[in-house]
């Protein structure tokens, strides 16, 4: 995990502390999918997960939005919304 | 023969579904269900997994008018709709996606027609017609299932509607986040609008600001039908909501420090639900007035030597309530904890909802659940709770907990998670509770 930013790594741990996930967050592929066959995460870790992250960065995740299966689709897509969109 | 009409009052131009603020009229809709009933296959049972609830409503009043019976998988997993193929294997599917299950032939449900005939005429459903079957995860593993007749839909329909004092001139619209194909959301996003002149959103917010997005797309006035977990989320975000009329919450006990919160947040009303696979909706409260459940009119409640059961015209015999009650009279009660939670800790008897719910009330305390494990060779295996509580130390909330229960019945050890393993539905089940106490275990060992 040599390419990853440091709010990659603030997020992945964010993840794994909000979803009691066990996994090292060294290991959490920044390219790799959350969902479905990566973490295996599914739409109730979603809605936890949309609230940590507006609980930490202030930015509320929605469905429809345009790039929107593309946020939850890997830990870098997420990084790159947060980074878009967040008030603090 | 006896009959119940498809919907309540009928105004052809009445809206009855919303799709991104486009409106889908009652005259429509029956022109759709007329259009669709005629391309069914000639089969007794359909799986309807339309994700889109006007689609799925579609389907479901044509398989009706064709006197077919919708079956409810108990989830979209491959495997569980695979079981429910291999014991109705004359059965089809309907879908508007690319969904399918494997072995049975699967159509799609139409966009539905721009251009309704005002001449619609509608349908007229036996009563005693098997509408849908429900399915319960029996012992054995395989799915238990539960036919529900369509009058009593329509009756759980209108009786729920008469208690929230719905009146068909209101025109409510229903946002769910509840999927149409669990009994909740069947009963209270189809069967209570469709029997009130009520609208409803096609879709099925998620988040927040879903829910949000999704409320001012329709107009008002407007219902939320949902769960304690959305409620837990909505509340959480202070989300800033459109004008909400009620919220209706269903699948868990809400707290009612939750519900107080979204009654002031959203400057509402939050009723709950009360009821169970083999006998629908059955009861309702005012979270925040009380902890007595009323049951809907036309049921009644009677005490027998082996427990509490209830009675409705609609239902064939008296049903068992699966959970612990104790009756106020023939039409009220308290709900204790679900059947399978009683403990006996050292003698005393308790009841892990009951318990869990005590320490649900306590402040800072955002979620939690008790459970005993399993008997470890000690004299007295003792319970174990795990709370959400941010900020909170394990020993305030334990001195809050001594006020309120039994001392026998104090978990040792509670233990503070930043989430539990809630399944789809929001239900915890024993499984994800002993498989998050092992994982704290091992880790308690690694030190971490």
């Amino acid at each position: 995990m040599s390419d990853v930013s440091p709010l990659e790594m603030e997020v992945a741990k964010l993840i794994i502390r909000t979803l009691t996930l066990k996994v090292d967050p060294a290991q959490i592929q920044p390219e790799a999918p959350l969902f479905g066959d990566g973490l295996g995460l599914d739409s109730i870790d979603a809605l936890e997960l949309s609230l940590a992250i507006s609980q930490s960065y202030g930015h509320q995740i929605r469905s429809d939005d345009p790039d929107t299966v593309a946020t939850f689709a890997s830990l870098r897509s997420l990084c790159q919304s947060i980074e878009k969109h967040r008030t603090k | 023969m006896n009959t119940a009409a498809l919907l309540g009052p009928y105004h052809a131009d009445r809206v009855l579904a919303w799709e991104s603020g486009h409106p889908m009229t009652y005259g429509r809709f029956l022109s759709d269900v007329g259009t669709l009933a005629d391309l069914l296959p000639e089969k007794p049972t359909v799986i309807n997994l339309a994700e889109d609830r006007y689609r799925f409503l579609i389907g479901f009043a044509a398989a009706l008018v064709r006197g077919q019976t919708t079956l409810l998988p108990p989830s979209r997993a491959p495997g569980a709709l695979a079981q429910i193929a291999r014991e109705y294997s004359n059965s089809y599917c309907l879908v508007d996606g690319s969904e399918h299950v494997e072995q049975l032939p699967s159509y799609q449900i139409p966009k539905g027609t721009q251009n309704p005939t005002d001449s619609a005429k509608v349908p007229q459903i036996p009563v005693d017609h098997p509408a849908v079957v429900a399915f319960t995860s029996g012992s054995t593993g395989h799915p238990h299932p539960h036919s529900k007749t369509w009058g009593s839909l329509v009756a759980i329909a209108r009786s729920t509607g008469a208690r929230l004092g719905l009146k068909t001139s209101d025109q409510m619209t229903v946002v769910a986040t509840v999927p149409h194909q669990h009994m909740y959301g069947l009963e209270a996003s189809i069967m209570l609008p469709l029997q009130h002149g009520m609208a409803f959103h096609v879709g099925r917010p998620l988040f927040p600001e879903d829910v949000r997005l999704a409320l001012a797309e329709v107009p008002s006035p407007r219902m939320l039908v949902t769960t304690p977990l959305h409620i837990r989320a909505c509340v959480t975000a202070r989300l800033r909501l459109p004008p909400v009329e009620c919220i209706l919450s269903a699948t868990a006990p809400l707290s009612s420090s939750f519900a107080k919160q979204a009654e002031t947040l959203f400057h509402t009303t939050v009723y709950e639900v009360y009821g169970f696979t083999e006998a629908g909706s059955l009861a309702t409260r005012r979270t925040i007035d009380e902890s007595i459940w009323h049951v809907l009119d036309g049921i009644t409640l009677h005490q027998e030597s082996a427990g509490c059961s209830l009675h409705a015209p609609y239902l064939r015999g008296p049903i068992p309530f699966p959970d612990l009650v104790s009756l106020q009279g023939p039409h009220r009660f308290v709900l204790h904890g679900r059947g399978t939670d009683l403990v006996n800790i050292g003698g005393h008897r308790g009841s892990l909802s009951d318990l869990s719910q005590k320490l649900n009330e306590i402040e800072g305390v955002q979620d939690g659940v008790f459970f005993l494990p399993d008997d470890t060779g000690a004299s007295v295996t003792r319970l174990i709770a795990f709370a959400v509580a941010p900020g909170k130390a394990a020993e305030h909330i334990l001195s809050a907990l001594r006020a309120v229960i039994d001392p026998l019945f104090l978990p040792r050890p509670l233990h503070l998670v930043p989430r539990l393993p809630r399944n789809e539905t929001g239900k915890l089940t024993r499984e994800a509770l002993l498989g998050l106490m092992q994982d704290l275990q091992k880790e308690e060992r690694h030190g971490i």
